[in-house]
C-alpha cells in the first residue's frame, strides 16, 4: 500500500466481507436472513395492526363476527410473537459471529506481525499502525456488521413500509422523507461539530492527562509528594479540565441548536401528516383501521430511523477511521518472505553496512564490515549510543541493511525467511522480557519446538545462576513468574538470571548477550561471563557491554564509535595503541577499581 | 471547593447516585428528575389523548361531532409529539451543565483523595486496581448509576401509569398483569446479577489471553519473539484461552437474550390476552374504539420496552452495585495527614538515627530490615551499597515518611520521626529516585518545583548550569521556557541523561539540608555515573548526602561507605578501611576489578 492512499469503502467491504464469511459461513448467511425477515415482521406488524384494528371496528359497528375478529388477532399476534424471537436472535448472532471473526483476525494479526520486519517497531508510524490494527479489526465487524443490517433489515422495513404507504395513499410516501431528512442533517452537522471539537480537545486532553498523573500516578507519586507539588499540578489541572469542558460545551450547544431547529421540521412534518390523515379518514380514502394503525406506528417509524441514522451510521462513519488502520496494516510490507534454504553454520559478514533508524537524522551504524568467524568470540564496546546494540541486530539478522550486505555462509540474509535465519542463533538482550507465565515456560519459549526436559532446565539454570531455592519457586520449574496470575515475583537480578537461562536453553551455533548483566551485581556477573566463556567455546558467541574489563577473554573485540568502528583487536592489541578510544574508555573505568594511591 | 462527595467510612448505596450530583448542582438535578417523571408518563398520556383524538375523528366521521371538537386533542396531540421530539434537546443542555459542574468538582476531588492516600495502597497492587477501578471515567459512572436509578424508576411509572389506565378501563385485567409482571422483575433483577457472576468468571481466561496477546503484539518482546520464533506455539495457548472466555461468553449472553426475550415472549401473550379481554366491553361499548386502539398499541409497544430495558437496566444496576462496593472500599483507604502540605521554610538537621528499625512491606512475609541501626551526622556524604533487594531503597521511603508501620524507632535531631509532621520532612529531604520524575512542563518550572515555596530565577538558572545544563536550555527553542516532553504541542523531548539532570537541578535547588540520590544513573554507564556522583558531591558541600547505588566505582566517592546485607549494616567505613577489612565488600570490589587487571 502506498502512503496517503485513500482506501473507500468499497475496498473495506471487498477486503473484510470475505473475511467474515470465511469465519462461519453458516452464522453469517443465518444472521443476514434472520436481519430480512426480522425487517419483514416490523413491517407486517403495521399491516396486522390494521386489519385488526379495521375488525374491532366492525365488531362494534356489529358488521362482523367474533370469529373473525379472533382471526385477526390471532395474526397480530403471531406476528407480533415472530417479531420477538426474530428481534433476540437477530441481536444474538451477530454478537457470537464477532467473536469468532474476533478470533480469526487477532490470530492473523499475530502471524503478520511475525512476519514484518522487527525494524518496524521503532518507525514511531509503522507502530502506531500496528498498535491501532486490533482497534481496528474489532471494529471492523461492527462496521460490516452495521452495513448488513443496514441492507438486510432497515432497508427492509422501509420498503415494506414505504410500500404500505403508498398503497394506502400515496402523499403518505412523504412521511418517510420528512422524517428522514432532519434526522440526517441534524446528525450530519452534530458529527461535523463533535469532530472539530475532538480536534481542538485531543492536546488538551494530552495535557491534562498528565497533569493528573503527575498528581496521582505511580511514576509521580513520590516525588510530588515529597516536593509537595500538588497544588502546582491541581491548579493546570483544572484549567485544562476547564478547557476541555469549555469546548465540549460549545459544540454540544451549537449542535444542539440546530439539531432543534431541525427537530422543530420534523414536529412540523408530523403533524403535517396527522392532518392529512385525518383528512384522508374523514374522505373514506383510508379505513379507520388503517388511520389508526400508521398514526400508532409512526412513533415507532421515527425511532427506528433515528436509531438507524443517529446510532449506525454515525458510529460506521466514526469507526471507518480505525477500520482503515486494520486494512492497511493487512497491506503492511513483509520481510518474512524469503524462501531459501537455511545455509547451515558458518562465516557472518558485514559488508559497508549502515543502518539509520526510521525518522533518525544520523545512521546508527555507518560503513561497517567485518566478518565474524565461525566459532569466534567477539566483543563489542564503546559508549552509550555508540550503535553497539544496533550492530547486533544486523549482525543476526534481525535488522536488515539500508546499504551494504550481511551475508551468512555465503547467502544473504535478506533472502532467508526468519524460521531459516533464525534457526541456530539464540541471543539475551538488554531488554530481556519477564513473561508472566511458569518458570519452565520462561525459559522453555526460547525454543518451542523442543522437549523441555528436567535435565536441560537443570544444567541451562546452573550456567545461568538460576537457583531453584523452594522459597524463590514454590512449585519448582511450574512456580508461576507473576502475582498478577497467582503467582511469585522475582527480583530484578533473578530475572535477568532466568533470561540468561532462556537464551541458553535454545539450540545455538551463535549466541548475543547484550548487556544482560546490569542488574546482577558484580560477583555474580564475574560467574556469569566465566560460565559464559565456558559454552562459547565451541560457538560464536558476541558480547555487548560497556564494561570494557569484563570483555578480555574475546577473542576479538570492536571497539564502535559514533555508529563505525573505531578500533579492531585483541585486548592487548587495543592497549598497545597509545592514545586509542580503547585505552581511553579501559583507563577511565579502571580509575575506579585501583587501589587507593 | 469542598464538597464532601467522597466520605471517609461511609457504605456508597444507590442513594449516593443521586446524593453527588444533588450536592454540586441541585437545581439542575432537580429538573433532570423532574424531566425524567414527566418523561416516563408522556406515554400513559398520549394513550388518553390519542384515544380522545381517534374516538373524536370518529365521532366526526360518523356526524355525531362538529369538525370543531377535534383541535382540543390535536392541540394535546401536538403538545405531546412536541415535548417527545424536542425534550432531547434541550434536557441535554442541563445534562451538560450539570455533567460540567460535577466533573470539576468529582475528579478534583478524587485527585486530591488519591494524593493524600497512604503509600503502602500505592505500592499495593490490589488497591491500585480497585483505585484505578474507581477514578476511570468517574463522572460517566455517577452519571450512569444517576440513569440507571431514574430509568428504574422512570419504568415503574411507566408501566404503573399504564397500567392505571388499564385499571380504570377493566380492573381485572390490570391486576392480571401485575400480578405477571412481578416474577419478571424479580427474574430480570436476578438475571442481571448471573450474567454479572458469569463476567467475571470469563475474566479468568480473558485476562490470561489478554496477556499472551500483549506478549505476541508488544513493541518490547519484538526482538525474542522474531528470534525465537515462538508466535505459532504461543497464538495457540492464547486460541485456548480465548475460545474458553468465548464459550462462557457466549452462553451468558445466550441466557441473557432468553431470558429478555422470554419475559418478551410472556408480555406479548399476556397482552395479546388482555386485547382479547377487551374486546368483550368493547363490543359491549364500555371501552371505546379510541381508547381500544390505543391501549392495544401501548401494550405491545410495551413489550419491547420492558424485555429490553428492564433486563438492561437490571445488568447495569448490578454493576453499579460493584462499583457503589468499590466506593466504598475507596473511600475508606487511610490517609497521609498533612499529605498535601506544603514544605517547612526551613528545617535545621543534626543527625539520623535508625535504632533497632525492622521493616517488612505490607502483605509481604520477607524483612526487608532487620534490626537496622545506623548514625548519620551533619554534613557527610554517604554511600550505600549492597546487592539488589538488601533494602537500599525502603531505607529512603521509611526516612521520608512513605512508610511508618516499622518496628524500632528512627530519631532526627534526637526527636522520634513519627512526631514529625508531613510539612516538616518535605523541608528535610530531597531525593531523586531510580524512577525520577519526567515533569512535562517548561525546564524553568522543573527545576523550580524543587522548592515551591521560593522561585528565584538567578539560583534556577545556577543549579542548571552547575549540573551542566546551561548548554542544552541554551539550544532549547524557548531556552528556560521550553515545554519539555511531547505531551504539550511543540515540546522538546530529552534525553535520558538530560533529563537526569533536570532532576538533578531540580535537587539542587532544593533548599533541603539532606539530598539522596536513590540510583537515578541506573541507565548511565559506570564512568558516567561516577562522574555524574563525584559532580554531585562538589556542589553538595555543607549538605548531607547519601548515594544509593549496586555499583561500586562511585561509592568510593563518599566519605563513609555503609555496606547493607540481609537488611543489616553489614559493613561501614572509608573505601580503605573497608577494603582492608576483606569483607563482602572487599570481594565485591575485587570481582569488578578482577576484570581490570
Amino acid at each position: 500500500m502506498k502512503d496517503g492512499k485513500k482506501i473507500g469503502i468499497w475496498q473495506i467491504l471487498k477486503t473484510l466481507m470475505p473475511q467474515i464469511v470465511k469465519a462461519s459461513p453458516w452464522l453469517f448467511w443465518g444472521t443476514v436472513i434472520v436481519q430480512i425477515f426480522h425487517g419483514i415482521s416490523w413491517g407486517m406488524g403495521i399491516m396486522m395492526q390494521q386489519r385488526f384494528f379495521d375488525q374491532a371496528v366492525l365488531l362494534v359497528q356489529g358488521k362482523t363476527a367474533f370469529g373473525r375478529v379472533f382471526l385477526a388477532l390471532g395474526g397480530m399476534g403471531l406476528v407480533s410473537v415472530g417479531t420477538q424471537i426474530l428481534n433476540g436472535a437477530g441481536n444474538f448472532l451477530p454478537g457470537v459471529l464477532d467473536k469468532i471473526v474476533g478470533r480469526c483476525q487477532i490470530e492473523a494479526i499475530h502471524e503478520k506481525i511475525a512476519r514484518i520486519d522487527p525494524a518496524s517497531f521503532e518507525d514511531t508510524r509503522k507502530l502506531d499502525e500496528i498498535n491501532k490494527a486490533e482497534k481496528g479489526a474489532e471494529n471492523s465487524f461492527w462496521f460490516i456488521c452495521t452495513f448488513i443490517i443496514i441492507f438486510a433489515f432497515y432497508l427492509t422495513y422501509f420498503i415494506f413500509v414505504g410500500w404500505y404507504l403508498f398503497s394506502l395513499k400515496p402523499v403518505l410516501c412523504v412521511t418517510l422523507g420528512i422524517i428522514f431528512l432532519p434526522i440526517a442533517l441534524g446528525q450530519l452537522i452534530r458529527m461535523k461539530f463533535f469532530t472539530r471539537m475532538e480536534e481542538a480537545s485531543a492536546p488538551v486532553r494530552r495535557e491534562n492527562e498528565h497533569y493528573e498523573a503527575c498528581m496521582v500516578s505511580r511514576e509521580f507519586f513520590r516525588e510530588t509528594r515529597l516536593l509537595g507539588s500538588f497544588q502546582y499540578f491541581k491548579k493546570l489541572y483544572l484549567e485544562t479540565l476547564g478547557l476541555l469542558l469549555g469546548l465540549k460545551y460549545k459544540a454540544t450547544m451549537k449542535s444542539n441548536l440546530f439539531e432543534l431547529a431541525m427537530r422543530g421540521i420534523t414536529v412540523a412534518g408530523y403533524i403535517f401528516i396527522l392532518l392529512m390523515l385525518f383528512d384522508a379518514l374523514m374522505k373514506q380514502e383510508v379505513s379507520v383501521g388503517a388511520f389508526a394503525a400508521v398514526f400508532h406506528s409512526l412513533g415507532a417509524l421515527y425511532c427506528i430511523m433515528e436509531e438507524v441514522i443517529c446510532r449506525h451510521v454515525s458510529n460506521m462513519a466514526q469507526e471507518a477511521g480505525t477500520v482503515v488502520n486494520y486494512i492497511r496494516f493487512l497491506d503492511m510490507e513483509e520481510r518474512d518472505s524469503g524462501g531459501q534454504e537455511a545455509p547451515g553454520w558458518g562465516d557472518i559478514v558485514l559488508e559497508d553496512v549502515s543502518f539509520t533508524y526510521p525518522g533518525a537524522e544520523k545512521p546508527a551504524v555507518q560503513g561497517v564490515s567485518f566478518t565474524l568467524k565461525k566459532g569466534e568470540t567477539l566483543a563489542i564496546v564503546g559508549e552509550n549510543g555508540s550503535g553497539k546494540s544496533t550492530l547486533t541486530r544486523l549482525l543476526c539478522g534481525l535488522y536488515q541493511p539500508g546499504s551494504g550486505r550481511t551475508v551468512m555462509n555465503g547467502v544473504e540474509m535478506g533472502n532467508l525467511s526468519f524460521q531459516a535465519l533464525f534457526a541456530r542463533t539464540s541471543g539475551v538482550f538488554q531488554k530481556y522480557q519477564r513473561y508472566q507465565m511458569t518458570l519452565k515456560e520462561n525459559i522453555g519459549i526460547s525454543h518451542t519446538g523442543k522437549p523441555c526436559e528436567e535435565e536441560t532446565l537443570n544444567r541451562v539454570c546452573r550456567m545461568a545462576g538460576v537457583e531453584g531455592k523452594k522459597e524463590l519457586f514454590p512449585k519448582g520449574y511450574d512456580t508461576m513468574l507473576s502475582r498478577e496470575f497467582e503467582g511469585v515475583d522475582l527480583s530484578g537480578g533473578q530475572w535477568q538470571r532466568v533470561a540468561i537461562a532462556r537464551g541458553f536453553f535454545r539450540s545455538h551455533d551463535l549466541i548475543i548477550l547484550d548487556e544482560p548483566t546490569a542488574a546482577i551485581d558484580p560477583y555474580e556477573e564475574t560467574r556469569v561471563y566465566n560460565q559464559f566463556a565456558e559454552i562459547s567455546k565451541e560457538k560464536s558467541a558476541v558480547i555487548v557491554t560497556h564494561r570494557l574489563g569484563s570483555v578480555k577473554l574475546a577473542d576479538r573485540i570492536l571497539v564502535m564509535k559514533k555508529g563505525r568502528i573505531c578500533q579492531m583487536g585483541t585486548h592487548q592489541e587495543l592497549m598497545a595503541q597509545e592514545g586509542g578510544e580503547y585505552k581511553r574508555l579501559y583507563e577511565s573505568q579502571e580509575r575506579w577499581y585501583q587501589e587507593a594511591e | 471547593m469542598k464538597e464532601d462527595l467522597i466520605v471517609p467510612g461511609r457504605t456508597y448505596g444507590f442513594t449516593d447516585f443521586i446524593r453527588i450530583p444533588c450536592k454540586v448542582c441541585p437545581f439542575y438535578t432537580v429538573i433532570r428528575i423532574g424531566n425524567h417523571i414527566l418523561a416516563s408518563v408522556t406515554p400513559s398520556l398520549q394513550v388518553l389523548v390519542s384515544a380522545a383524538f381517534v374516538d373524536t375523528a370518529l365521532a366526526v366521521f360518523a356526524g355525531r361531532a362538529q369538525g370543531e371538537d377535534i383541535y382540543l386533542p390535536l392541540a394535546g396531540l401536538i403538545l405531546i409529539i412536541a415535548y417527545t421530539n424536542l425534550n432531547w434537546q434541550i434536557i441535554s443542555c442541563i445534562n451538560l451543565k450539570s455533567e460540567i459542574r460535577l466533573t470539576q468538582a468529582y475528579k478534583a476531588e478524587l485527585a486530591q483523595k488519591r494524593a493524600k492516600l497512604a503509600y503502602r495502597y500505592i505500592e499495593d497492587n490490589d488497591t491500585w486496581d480497585l483505585i484505578n477501578r474507581v477514578c476511570k471515567e468517574p463522572v460517566e459512572k455517577i452519571n450512569g448509576g444517576f440513569g440507571n436509578v431514574l430509568g428504574a424508576g422512570g419504568l415503574v411509572l411507566q408501566v404503573g401509569s399504564l397500567l392505571a389506565i388499564l385499571l380504570a378501563q377493566v380492573w381485572w385485567a390490570g391486576l392480571a398483569i401485575v400480578a405477571m409482571s412481578v416474577p419478571l422483575f424479580f427474574l430480570a433483577i436476578k438475571g442481571g446479577k448471573q450474567i454479572y457472576e458469569e463476567n467475571k468468571n470469563a475474566m479468568k481466561y480473558s485476562r490470561r489471553a489478554d496477556y499472551l496477546k500483549s506478549v505476541l503484539q508488544g513493541r518490547e518482546n519484538v526482538e525474542e519473539r522474531t528470534l525465537f520464533g515462538y508466535t505459532d506455539a504461543v497464538n495457540r495457548q492464547w486460541r485456548e484461552k480465548y475460545e474458553a472466555a468465548r464459550k462462557i461468553d457466549m452462553k451468558a449472553s445466550l441466557k441473557y437474550f432468553i431470558r429478555a426475550k422470554g419475559s418478551g415472549l410472556v408480555i406479548v401473550v399476556l397482552s395479546l390476552l388482555i386485547v382479547f379481554v377487551l374486546l368483550f366491553p368493547l363490543k359491549r361499548g364500555e371501552v371505546t374504539a379510541g381508547m381500544f386502539m390505543s391501549l392495544v398499541t401501548a401494550a405491545l409497544g410495551l413489550v419491547q420496552t420492558l424485555s429490553w430495558e428492564l433486563t438492561n437496566t437490571m445488568s447495569k444496576i448490578a454493576k453499579n452495585v460493584e462499583y457503589l462496593k468499590d466506593m466504598t472500599v475507596f473511600a475508606g483507604l487511610g490517609e497521609t495527614e498533612g499529605a498535601l502540605d506544603l514544605p517547612e521554610t526551613e528545617m535545621a538537621f543534626e543527625s539520623l538515627e535508625f535504632c533497632h528499625v525492622a521493616f517488612r512491606y505490607p502483605g509481604s512475609e520477607r524483612e526487608i530490615l532487620k534490626d537496622f541501626n545506623l548514625k548519620i551526622e551533619k554534613g557527610r556524604h554517604y554511600a550505600f551499597v549492597g546487592v539488589n533487594g538488601a533494602g537500599k531503597t525502603t531505607i529512603t521511603k521509611l526516612l521520608t515518611g512513605l512508610y511508618d508501620d516499622y518496628e524500632g524507632d528512627i530519631l532526627i535531631n534526637g526527636k522520634n520521626l513519627r512526631t514529625y509532621t508531613q510539612a516538616e520532612i518535605k523541608a528535610l529531604f530531597s531525593v531523586v529516585c531510580q524512577d525520577f520524575a519526567r515533569y512535562q512542563v517548561t525546564v524553568e518550572d522543573n527545576i523550580a518545583l524543587g522548592n515551591v515555596l521560593v522561585r528565584e530565577k538567578t539560583q534556577i538558572k545556577e543549579a542548571a548550569d552547575i549540573i551542566g545544563l546551561g548548554e542544552t536550555i541554551e539550544k532549547l527553542p524557548q531556552g528556560m521556557q521550553t515545554y519539555l516532553g511531547k505531551v504539550r504541542e511543540g515540546g522538546t523531548d530529552l534525553s535520558g541523561g538530560q533529563w537526569q539532570r533536570v532532576a538533578i537541578a531540580r535537587a539542587l535547588y532544593n533548599p533541603a539540608p539532606v539530598r539522596i540520590l536513590d540510583e537515578p544513573t541506573a541507565a548511565l554507564d559506570p564512568v558516567a555515573e561516577s562522574e555524574v556522583y563525584e559532580m554531585f558531591g562538589k556542589v553538595s558541600l555543607g549538605k548531607t548526602t547519601v548515594f544509593i547505588t549496586h555499583r561500586l566505582g562511585a561509592a568510593r566517592l563518599a566519605d563513609e561507605i555503609i555496606v547493607l546485607d540481609g537488611g543489616r549494616v553489614a559493613e561501614r567505613g572509608s573505601h580503605e578501611e573497608l577494603l582492608s577489612k576483606k569483607g563482602i565488600y572487599a570481594k565485591m570490589f575485587e570481582a569488578q576489578r578482577s576484570w581490570y587487571q
